[in-house]
């Protein structure tokens, strides 16, 4: 069958919407252009007789090309679902990407990552006139100053305020500003106790 | 230094600053805890709790934080050690203690600055006087220093010899006072309850904070720690705060939130999530005082309920599977039949406390499910993790971890039972002249459960009271009981953990174990650990036993 | 607040007028709604941007020169903070519909006439280009130079996502107008006019009450 290899990348996307990005999957991007190159060769050999007048190929000229739209369409899909993912994950995770989803991009799409990072950063700097306001902060509606959390890891000293520094031990309770905290708690480190 | 007013003195002086809490891992302690971390938070007073079990935890966690904070507050720990020698505190560093443990260690008492107890002592805990334990002695060392010098030239005058007798004088009668103090080990007044008054005093109390605090003074009542008339009086004053904050007719208010009522409790444990035989069966009062591990016990349950007229079938089903016109006479039929079968103490005044339409949870189910949390069944949870896990019982809508301790307690106090029974059966309990011993054999499955402070003082206590019970002479109501158990939870292996608890006739329930285990320890030089609060218990490597109880039985006659 | 409650604020009217600190947080609110319920892009109101956050770095200031008292200073921060999220929340979403509409709100950009009809704010603007341009570039490198001949080129009109115009909005009305035309969508030409009265709420498809949104007679909701 005609683009199946392209409709196998959708899929794999599909499947993994829990937000894991799989590995770029440049193998089957490979076979897809291949495929794409026979069927364009083919389909100039067919035009040129065409061209002389034969009507009969004209069914299977359209349908090489209508294939090769179509691979075309899926590979750029493909490619600007990952990007989208990837954006997400600048928006959760911060600048820096954790390993295991680093290996999975593969170096352009690093390269855009990296783009993109510069882009919104500048963005930033540029609102208002005194250095700019960091938009990845600030996720949720502010309930409280202050925050009861709880470590779930060793973790060690940690700055609270000017000067002020705290010892994150395994099972302690702390009750700290959000502010300072803010960050230990996307990580992981410490939990918000309700 | 003994503080009077703790708003003034204590809660006034940290406010705006960081302290840090050091908190003994047992429900009384985690109590009165979660009392102050919610007065902290209303004042935005920043903390950080660390959870405690013996003292090297509280050295070692001493020894961290040192640096982070100037103030420090103990929550039943560290009372009776001598503060400022053990963690050697910085000049500026100020350390509050509030510990129901007695007696408090004199030095604490009358430190001038850095150690403040925030703990009342009640009128009738003598502490020695000041002239009585401490002395200018500078002058008398230097003379003494000065005659050892000397050497050959000793000094024949009356006034020497006066000065110096009288200091031997003074120093063995201060010998003499510090031991009468410090021999009777027991429990004060809950901290519990303390901090809630703090609370009631700064107009931050409600609802929550009173059943915390019910709970913290019920740990006392369930594991017996607490006299009986200090019992009374701190349920008399619960129930004036109850009454003041519940007084609400149940419309006005939203369904949802929390409503302690004050009523006669059954001293049957976790009957409302048991079925009732089981319950009956497992509690310490209602099964020794009907045997129930013996064939005759078996029977006169049986009469017993039946005469209540409930049928047999409902009584072994789960208690919430019962039918409801039973349930609601369950009580006033117990109390009839009390008197005829001898447990005249079946009801006691407890709270219990419901929320919404949740079925009522006494404030003793609590405490046995807390307990069980606290010494989890589960091998792989930290003793740091499980006092969170209390924590997280004790607040508003985690009844899963509720449902998780009661159902470990079921499975803690069927373990009891089950040693209990043996011991009995194969009569284990011996009498080793002052004292009645009896040890759990190493390799035994439920071993587990018993490495651990608070179920080990239970099982004792199940095993005296059975076993005074059944035994024909009127001579074991007189003795106590020491109970060893191979410590399976310890890092070091081959060490067991010894419990001793005071005999069943006296009414007071000082322990005189704490001193007793020291001195025998020390005499043998065995490898003891005397690292706990409740100092009625100890860890012993298993190769000393011979020698450590040898030392004991010639102590104690 | 209670600080600055008196500060007159150059705030930009069309007019001119000066209007107070809270004048400009309710307006920028009020942006902040229509911005998350809108299915397009609404004009930019980067005046009030700045001006909230000249506001919020003022008070930092402020702040930081008083003395501990526990009651105010909690109250003050949590304010700089609840500006300071209605602000972010305002320019992310704005960012999230630029990044998705990019190429067509270029296209829109460049056939402007007049500046001052620009949807995108000159920051906004920049940002718009650039990534779009990395869009490009990356399906260029990874794909279409490898494709054959006749496909290579990135159609813009075929990429480009526009926005639904149809997708329906709760709507309240702030001034009376009557005589709206709906226009039938199934092409039956069943044409209504509705009378808007003042404080009554619709829902609605988005096109038809596009330019009353602009002109400040309905507000979403």
């Amino acid at each position: 069958m005609l683009s199946e290899k392209a409709l196998e990348l959708i899929k794999e996307l599909d499947r993994s919407k829990d937000g894991k990005l799989p590995a770029f999957n440049e193998d089957i991007i490979r076979k897809v252009l291949e495929e794409m190159n026979t069927l364009f060769q083919q389909n100039q050999r067919d035009v040129g007789e065409a061209a002389a007048g034969e009507i009969r190929y004209f069914p299977s000229i359209h349908l090489r090309h209508a294939a090769l739209d179509r691979n075309k369409r899926c590979l750029l899909a493909y490619l600007y679902n990952r990007l989208e993912r990837i954006r997400a994950m600048r928006w959760e995770f911060g600048s820096i990407l954790p390993a295991d989803i680093r290996a999975n991009l593969c170096e352009p799409e690093t390269q855009w990552f990296n783009r993109y990072n510069k882009n919104l950063a500048s963005y930033m700097r540029s609102l208002g006139e005194a250095g700019g306001l960091d938009l990845t902060q600030d996720t949720k509606p502010p309930k409280n100053l202050y925050v009861e959390v709880r470590c779930l890891r060793d973790y060690g000293e940690w700055e609270v305020e000017e000067g002020d520094t705290v010892v994150l031990q395994k099972d302690t309770t702390h009750y700290l500003p959000l502010a300072a905290c803010h960050h230990l708690i996307r990580q992981g480190v410490l939990e918000q106790v309700e | 230094m003994l503080v009077s007013d703790l708003r003034k003195e204590f809660y006034d002086v940290i406010k705006g600053k960081r302290i840090l809490v050091l908190v003994h891992s047992d429900i009384d302690g985690i109590c009165a805890s979660k009392i102050l971390q919610s007065l902290f938070r209303a004042d935005h007073i920043l903390y950080t709790v660390v959870p405690v079990k013996t003292r090297s935890d509280l050295v070692s966690a001493f020894e961290q934080h040192r640096e982070q904070a100037r103030y420090f507050l103990l929550l039943n720990c560290g009372g009776c050690l001598d503060l400022v020698d053990v963690l050697s505190p910085p000049e500026d560093v100020k350390i509050f203690v509030a510990d129901n443990h007695r007696p408090l260690d004199v030095c604490n008492i009358y430190n001038g600055d850095q150690v403040r107890i925030l703990s009342q002592l009640g009128e009738d805990e003598e502490v020695p006087a000041f002239e009585d334990v401490f002395r200018e002695e500078e002058s008398e060392d230097e003379d003494e220093d000065s005659d050892e010098e000397d050497g050959k030239r000793r000094r024949f005058d009356e006034e020497t010899l006066e000065r110096r007798r009288a200091r031997r004088q003074w120093h063995q009668q201060r010998h003499k006072i510090i031991f009468d103090y410090t021999q009777f080990s027991y429990y004060g007044s809950s901290t519990a309850m303390l901090m809630f008054d703090l609370a009631w005093k700064l107009s931050k109390d409600n609802n929550e904070l009173l059943w915390w605090a019910i709970v913290g003074v019920t740990e006392g009542q369930v594991f017996e720690r607490t006299e009986q008339d200090r019992c009374v009086l701190a349920t008399g004053t619960l129930q004036g705060h109850v009454s003041r904050l519940n007084h609400q007719t149940q419309d006005s208010q939203p369904l949802d939130c929390l409503r302690i009522t004050f009523e006669k409790e059954l001293k049957l444990a976790l009957y409302r999530h048991w079925s009732l035989v089981e319950s009956m069966r497992h509690s310490l009062y209602a099964s020794t005082t009907l045997k129930l591990w013996t064939l005759r016990g078996e029977k006169r349950l049986q009469e017993l309920l039946a005469e209540m007229g409930l049928p047999l079938v409902q009584c072994r089903q789960l208690y919430s599977g019962m039918d409801v016109n039973l349930r609601q006479d369950l009580r006033s039929l117990l109390e009839e039949k009390s008197e005829k079968y001898g447990l005249p103490d079946l009801l006691f005044p407890s709270f219990s406390a419901s929320r919404g339409f949740r079925i009522k949870v006494g404030s003793a189910d609590y405490v046995y499910s807390a307990a069980a949390l606290l010494e989890p069944p589960q091998k792989d949870i930290t003793p740091t993790a499980a006092a969170l896990d209390v924590a997280d019982c004790l607040a508003v809508g985690r009844e899963e971890v509720l449902e998780r301790g009661i159902e470990g307690s079921k499975q803690q106090l069927s373990a009891i039972y089950r040693q209990v029974q043996t011991f009995l059966d194969m009569n284990q309990v011996i009498s080793a002249g002052p004292f009645l011993y009896a040890t759990v054999i190493q390799g035994t499955p439920d071993a587990w459960f018993f490495s651990a402070p608070h179920c080990l003082t239970l099982l004792a206590r199940f095993t005296l009271r059975a076993h005074v019970s059944v035994s024909r002479g009127r001579k074991s109501g007189a003795l106590p009981l020491v109970l060893t158990s191979p410590d399976v939870r310890a890092a070091q292996p081959d060490t067991c953990l010894v419990c001793g608890i005071p005999p069943t006739s006296e009414d007071s329930r000082r322990n005189f174990f704490g001193k007793a285990f020291e001195q025998a320890a020390e005499k043998t030089a065995s490898r003891a650990e005397l690292e706990f609060f409740d100092t009625n218990i100890i860890r012993l490597s298993v190769d000393d036993r011979s020698k450590f109880f040898d030392a004991l039985i010639s102590l104690l006659s | 607040m209670s600080d600055n409650e008196e500060d007159i604020i150059e705030g930009s009217d069309e007019e001119g007028e000066a209007m107070t600190a809270s004048e400009v947080l309710q307006k920028l609110e009020e942006a902040w709604i229509t911005e998350r319920m809108s299915p397009t892009l609404e004009k930019h109101q980067s005046e009030l941007v700045d001006c909230m956050l000249d506001q919020i770095n003022q008070m930092s200031e402020n702040l930081k020169r008083c003395k501990k008292y526990d009651f105010r200073l909690a109250i003050h921060k949590m304010e700089i903070d609840r500006i300071r999220y209605v602000l972010s929340s305002y320019l992310r979403v704005r960012l999230e519909k630029i990044e998705r509409f990019a190429h067509h709100l270029l296209e829109k950009q460049t056939n402007l006439s007049n500046e001052d009809l620009s949807i995108l704010s000159p920051q906004e603007a920049a940002y718009a280009k650039d990534y779009a341009s990395s869009l490009e570039a990356h399906f260029q490198n990874l794909v279409l130079q490898h494709v054959p001949e006749n496909l290579r080129t990135f159609d813009r009109g075929k990429m480009s996502v526009k926005p639904n115009l149809d997708s329906y909005v709760f709507l309240k009305v702030k001034q009376a107008t009557p005589g709206v035309l709906l226009e039938d969508d199934t092409g039956e030409g069943r044409d209504e006019e509705v009378d808007f009265k003042e404080g009554s709420q619709y829902l609605m498809r988005y096109k038809p009450i596009m330019e009353l949104l602009q002109s400040g007679a309905v507000t979403l909701i």
